[in-house]
């Protein structure tokens, strides 16, 4: 293959040759063409054909001593052609001369047809190197040379001419004769300074046009066409360059397939013919779900699974389309469920009878109901509610019946009335056969509590606040509380060594000796003639400004008895001590408007309540044992159980407060069952009965029992609701007061009554 | 001393999110963190204290746990939306500029998400995922009958239908349909699946219409997830039969509107044996037994016979087993009284659970045209019975209307007077023409119901729900009886105003104070006696009245006693479970008015019927 190779190439070479013989001839007899039609002259052009007007020959590297030989022949022809040139540069300087008067400065340029391209060209005159051409052979006297003239300024000369002999200074006319110059010579003004020869010299025409030129910011060569037509020299057609650059063969890889490229593609062919490449596989084409046993592995965690949402519930006779006819709306009941909200609604649909399948039309709001319950998936919390499914009733605690429960008042066994002016204070005599009522009309009535029998009545100036019998069983008398005043009364009829008993403790012959400090509450007794069950035995007289009387609370022995005045912050309770005749204020300053005393029953111990706290202090210590805390906003009544430890307080606001007072400062037991605020609440002395009255009229009886052992808590029954009283003036039952030895209760009530209520 | 517990670091402030804050925490659209709730099924929650878990602010947002937030973020599906977002940026992008080869390629790529990972992680356990099949159920039915439209692409709607006949296949190859309920919604379907009620809601075959502030993307994130579910739920449904799943389906009967008939069943033991043979064929010839040939030539009788029901099928296949397979019985020498026949493992497994499972099984129904026949032909299938239906309602119904053996003929049109030929008033004698309500009555009871009550143009019994009424609430079943009773007590009444006619003068001022009397105060009693005698009435007559008073008045005092006493016990609740008491006797009082209402309304229509 190289060989046949080789072979080419040589004809080729071969060829190459023909073709640069052909040139060299073609370009040979151009010349003589030239000569012959351009006999008249240029023969700057002569000179510039052959080589150079051939503007890029091209070379052919492999005949180059053939071209030597035509070169050697086209150079000859030169010498000879040289010859006739001189002879004609005369005329061609003359005709440049008369050019350069037609403002032609430079040589004029021809434009002929290229012989080799075909192209016009431009062609310049030769410039000849002769002596005339050069600047340095021109005309010039002073031959100093290159030297600053400055040096001449002081000598008459300024420079030497040719010969060596000096140039003088050329006359200088004074600044007039310049004016007169520029007047007189109309080309002064094309004038320009020579220094060389310190004169005035005339510009010429072509300088001339070149400072016009700069002037108007032109080129200044006038020849210059800065739009001619761009010529071609390398590229282009028929410019191509045909011969190689380089000799050596064309390597392999030209022709031949790469190995590694072949070994890359048959890999992937490979694998597309095994199917592990699919070409153009679409991704995500393959849109269809693979189902698969997914639930035959463990589960992945082990948390337990979330909860499952709520079912819908199951539908109901009302949703078929064929339902009894009881449960089709009426009219009403359609208009009064079309003003409901949609969410307020029992059902969201109507429910419609149907005679046959055949007639149901299709469900407005199928798609609209599932949407919703979607968004209730969602969108809704979801609580874990604890459905209650027992009966109500079994709420209610278990307690004994009341009838097991007996004795306790049920009915009400008689009524006394007084005439005018609602009942405020009851109380019954400690053998249980007298009960004392007063009234707000200052009528205080002693009555027979078995019968009703009105024994006495007694007539005072001003409200009853209180009164209460003496809890002592071998005297008969009964405090009343009147504006400020305490009154002691003897009951009539009363067995004569009682009265005398009476008599000599209430109103002693020798008075007790006075304590030290004078008290602000004065101890009056009449004078022995006017005793009579008419008037009270003994008067205390409160401070003027302390207020009614409200409560009088006696100790359990009967020798002290405390009063609550209603009037001012201080001083507001007193201890009164009957046998020393002898009042004490036991708090100097107390918090809060006080409302109840109390005497614990076994202990030196006392009760206060204020309007939100009950403190219970230790009288003979003299200090606050407790402070109960029991969220009422205002206490209205309070008592204490007989054994002491157990404090039964009510408010205005309803609410009934069991303390143990072992136990703790907040109540064991909150109660509210009366509707309006309670009024009185009373422990029976003996029976385990408590009572609370309240201005809904109605008495509540409960069963209270106490426990002896610690760890029992007490029991406290309901047993009966006791009504019979009329609420006047928004008042109802006012007090309570149990007697003694019976389970019978008195109650006094606004409605101007006092009823007992028996078992 | 202890470290200072700083605010909003630790408790509610902590374990609840906002919603804003879930989503800005997942750096994702609204619309993808609800699509990921949907899916995931993560709800709001409802912290104890709103304003503790949302930084004292009141303000009405909902919460999510912050620990189902932080799973939210580890999830696959999100990244996919994520992927999907820059998709479409970069498509929208591409067709923007016209760059349709680029469109197109992405296009190709889309990303997509599959949801396997999540039902496995929601339903752990294939019962928990029974279990929670109900909605997904009735979404499938419903988007099976939805027009396909812009919104609603043709592919899900063809992907519903399947499921849902996939569905029916199985109910109806399982025979565990229970309870059918015709309403005003539509019809409910009750099976009982692997011991789970499974209820679903068909809506009636009417064309429904999407409404406009129905959100469809929410519906169909739903249906997207729901679908993969029952895909799943199907395939270890129809797996655990041996059974091949998707079932294949015939596109030419498809085409003609066979329904479910369009599928049929394949043992995937068959199927696998049918394959290897092809396989077997194809490779070499020789290997073919003649077991083989007899079997695939079986099976291809067996897929080509268009008579053969799905549960026919199942008979022939399975009773050579059965044979098999009996328990011999060696009745015990000591005790030949015990009881023979004891359950083997393929009694259980194969018997219905439900005696009424194979209800129809004796009865061939054909429908009439105007019946709907997806309803009927899936209810009377599912329970073992042979139908067939007019050509106008589908093709591929077993027999045509001519048969020999129909024996009841499913009508719902009034009954028209007119001459019929001699064969169609044979044929009206030999078959029995039932309203469509008695096949649902039918299954519903458990038993056949006679067919006089609904027979053709017959005004039709009501049709009560299945599913009971809530506890307490009016039942129109049992309140018959207690009618008749009240009824009965209300004629007593009655008569005795006639009796006491002639003496009604002098009586009232007697019953006045009787009225007054109660037995256990004398004086009261006393005095009425003296207002008798002064009435001139009888000692007797006057003793038996009181007597009668007497009775009505201990019954009423007893009563009248106890509920004082309650009603005092009541003092001694404390206040939340007063609150609690009111409450629960608010609803029970709700219940016996409405109760009592619907009773008194029943009465009256009875006397309305009567007269």
């Amino acid at each position: 293959m190289a060989s046949v190779k080789a072979k080419k190439t040589s004809s080729k070479r071969k060829h190459d040759e023909d073709v640069a013989e052909e040139q060299t001839l073609h370009s040979a007899t151009a010349l003589e063409m030239l000569t012959d039609d351009e006999a008249c002259g240029d023969g700057d052009d002569d000179l510039s054909d052959g080589e150079a007007v051939d503007e890029f020959p091209e070379i052919d590297a492999n005949s180059d001593s053939d071209d030597d030989e035509v070169e050697a022949e086209e150079a000859d022809e030169e010498d000879e052609e040289d010859e006739e040139d001189e002879n004609e540069s005369e005329d061609d300087e003359d005709e440049l001369l008369t050019d350069d008067s037609e403002h032609h400065i430079f040589p004029k340029p021809k434009t002929i047809i290229s012989k080799i391209t075909g192209q016009p060209k431009r062609v310049y005159p030769e410039i000849e190197p002769d002596y005339d051409s050069d600047s340095s052979t021109e005309d010039a006297p002073n031959r100093v040379g290159d030297v600053p003239m400055h040096w001449y300024d002081d000598m008459p000369h300024i420079g030497y001419d040719m010969n060596g002999k000096q140039v003088l200074r050329p006359a200088h006319g004074d600044e007039l004769d310049k004016f007169l110059a520029t007047v007189d010579n109309p080309d002064s003004w094309t004038t320009a300074f020579d220094k060389k020869q310190q004169m005035e010299k005339p510009l010429t025409a072509e300088e001339l046009d070149i400072i016009q030129r700069l002037y108007a910011g032109e080129n200044p060569d006038a020849q210059y066409d800065p739009y001619e037509p761009m010529v071609e020299w390398f590229t282009g057609k028929g410019k191509e360059e045909i011969m190689p650059l380089s000799a050596a063969p064309e390597p392999k890889r030209r022709w031949v397939r790469s190995k590694w490229e072949k070994q890359k593609i048959m890999k992937i062919v490979r694998a597309i013919r095994q199917g592990r490449i699919v070409p153009n596989k679409p991704k995500t084409s393959s849109k269809t779900q693979e189902f698969y046993s997914i639930w035959s592995s463990e589960p992945s965690s082990v948390q337990p699974p979330p909860l499952p949402a709520p079912k819908r519930a199951l539908p109901t006779n009302a949703e078929s389309y064929n339902p009894p006819g009881e449960y089709l709306m009426t009219e009403e009941e359609k208009a009064e469920r079309e003003k409901l909200d949609a969410e307020d609604r029992e059902r969201d649909f109507v429910p419609q009878k149907y005679s046959a399948l055949r007639l149901v039309p299709a469900y407005d709001n199928f798609i609209k109901e599932r949407f919703s319950r979607q968004l209730d998936l969602y969108l809704a919390p979801r609580i874990q509610r604890v459905k209650l499914n027992i009966d109500p009733s079994s709420l209610i605690p278990k307690l004994p019946s009341p009838s097991s429960l007996r004795p306790f008042p049920n009915y009400r066994s008689l009524r006394f009335t007084h005439p005018k002016g609602r009942v405020r204070c009851v109380s019954i005599s400690p053998d249980g056969a007298w009960a004392i009522s007063g009234d707000d009309d200052g009528i205080v009535s002693l009555w027979e509590v078995n019968v009703g029998c009105e024994i006495k009545r007694w007539k005072f100036e001003g409200k009853i606040g209180a009164l209460e019998w003496c809890p002592r069983a071998d005297l008969s008398y009964f405090v009343v509380g009147i504006e400020e005043t305490i009154h002691f009364v003897i009951p009539p009829n009363v067995d004569a060594s009682i009265l005398a008993l009476t008599q000599s403790l209430l109103a002693p012959s020798t008075l007790p000796p006075a304590s030290g400090t004078p008290s602000a509450v004065k101890w009056t007794t009449p004078s022995t003639s006017a005793w009579s069950s008419e008037k009270p035995i003994l008067s205390l007289h409160l401070a003027p400004s302390s207020g009614v009387v409200t409560q009088l609370s006696w100790h359990k022995r009967g020798d002290y008895v405390a009063s609550v005045s209603s009037g001012g912050s201080q001083n507001s309770v007193w201890i009164h001590q009957i046998t020393r005749r002898y009042s004490q204020a036991p708090f100097k300053k107390i918090k809060g408007a006080v409302q109840l005393v109390l005497f614990h029953p076994t202990k030196p111990h006392f009760f206060v309540a204020t309007q939100q706290y009950v403190r219970l202090y230790n009288l003979a210590e003299q200090k606050l044992l407790k402070t109960l805390m029991p969220g009422i906003r205002w206490i209205s009544s309070m008592d204490v159980h007989p054994s002491g430890d157990h404090l039964i307080v009510g408010g205005y606001d309803r609410k009934l407060c069991w303390f143990d007072l072992e136990l703790s400062e907040k109540p064991y037991k909150v109660l509210r069952y009366h509707s309006r605020a309670i009024r009185s609440l009373s422990f029976h002395p003996t029976y385990p009965l408590f009572a609370s009255s309240s201005d809904d009229g109605s008495i509540q009886v409960f069963h209270a029992r106490v426990y002896n052992d610690l760890m029992t808590d007490p029991l406290i029954v309901p047993l009966k609701i006791l009504r019979g009283h009329q609420i006047t003036d928004g008042l109802g039952t006012l007090q309570l007061r149990w007697s003694p030895k019976h389970p019978w209760l008195a109650s006094a009530a606004a409605d101007g009554t006092v009823a007992v209520w028996c078992s | 001393m202890a470290r200072i517990k700083q605010r909003g670091k630790a408790g509610a402030a902590k374990n609840y999110v906002t919603r804003t804050a879930a989503v800005r925490k997942l750096q994702c659209s609204l619309a993808d963190f609800r699509r990921l709730c949907i899916l995931k099924g993560i709800f709001p929650r409802e912290p104890n204290n709103r304003k503790k878990a949302n930084k004292g602010s009141s303000a009405p947002t909902s919460f999510y746990y912050a620990k189902d937030i932080a799973y939210l973020a580890h999830e696959p599906v999100l990244k996919r939306l994520r992927e999907h977002k820059a998709f479409a940026k970069k498509l929208s992008r591409a067709l923007g500029r016209g760059e349709w080869s680029a469109a197109k390629s992405l296009e190709e790529n889309k990303p997509i998400y599959r949801l396997d990972h999540i039902i496995k992680e929601r339903y752990p356990t294939f019962v928990d995922a029974l279990r929670d099949i109900d909605d997904a159920l009735c979404m499938i039915f419903l988007f099976a009958t939805l027009p396909s439209t812009a919104r609603l692409p043709r592919d899900i709607v063809d992907n519903c239908a399947q499921l849902a006949m996939q569905w029916q296949l199985y109910v109806m190859h399982s025979q565990s349909l229970r309870r059918v309920f015709l309403s005003i919604k539509g019809v409910y379907y009750q099976a009982e699946i692997m011991d789970q009620q499974v209820t679903w809601l068909v809506p009636y075959q009417f064309t429904q219409n999407i409404p406009t502030d129905v959100d469809v993307r929410v519906m169909l994130t739903f249906l997207e997830l729901y679908q993969t579910l029952l895909g799943f739920v199907l395939f270890k449904l129809f797996t655990d039969i041996n059974l091949v799943y998707p079932p294949p389906l015939d596109i030419k009967k498809e085409d003609m509107a066979a329904g479910v008939g369009a599928l049929s069943i394949q043992d995937s033991q068959e199927h696998l044996k049918r394959v290897s043979n092809d396989k077997n064929l194809g490779a070499d010839g020789k290997k073919i037994s003649g077991k083989d040939v007899r079997q695939t030539i079986k099976s291809i009788v067996g897929t080509n016979d268009p008579q053969a029901d799905a549960e026919m099928e199942d008979q022939t296949s399975t009773s050579q087993e059965l044979e098999d397979e009996q328990f011999v019985t060696h009745a015990s020498k000591a005790n030949p009284e015990a009881s023979s026949d004891l359950p083997t493992l393929h009694t259980i497994t194969t018997s219905p659970s439900d005696p009424t499972s194979r209800l129809f099984a004796p009865y061939t129904i054909w429908l009439s045209r105007e019946t709907s026949r997806s309803i009927f032909e899936f209810a009377i299938r599912s329970l073992g019975g042979r139908v067939g239906w007019p050509a106008s309602s589908g093709a591929g119904s077993p027999f045509d209307e001519s048969d020999e053996s129909i024996t009841h003929v499913v009508i719902d049109r009034p009954v028209v007077q007119k001459e019929e030929p001699a064969t169609q008033r044979e044929l009206r004698l030999r078959r029995k023409y039932v309203q469509p309500q008695w096949v649902v009555d039918c299954i519903n009871a458990g038993k056949i119901l006679l067919e006089d009550d609904y027979a053709q143009g017959k005004l039709l019994p009501p049709h009560l729900s299945p599913f009971g009424e809530l506890a307490g609430a009016y039942d129109p079943r049992t309140s018959n009886d207690v009618n008749m009773e009240e009824t009965s007590d209300a004629e007593n009444d009655n008569e005795e105003p006639v009796e006491s006619d002639e003496n009604n003068v002098e009586d009232d001022g007697v019953d006045a104070a009787l009225a007054s009397v109660t037995t256990d105060d004398p004086a009261s009693l006393r005095a009425a006696e003296l207002a008798a005698e002064a009435a001139g009435l009888d000692y007797g007559e006057f003793e038996s009245k009181v007597k009668k008073i007497g009775k009505k008045g201990s019954v009423s005092s007893n009563a009248v006693v106890a509920d004082a006493e309650s009603d005092m016990n009541k003092m001694m609740m404390s206040n939340k479970q007063k609150k609690l008491y009111e409450k629960m006797k608010y609803s029970q009082q709700k219940q016996t008015a409405e109760r009592e209402k619907l009773q008194r309304r029943q009465q009256a229509l009875q006397k309305k019927q009567t007269t």
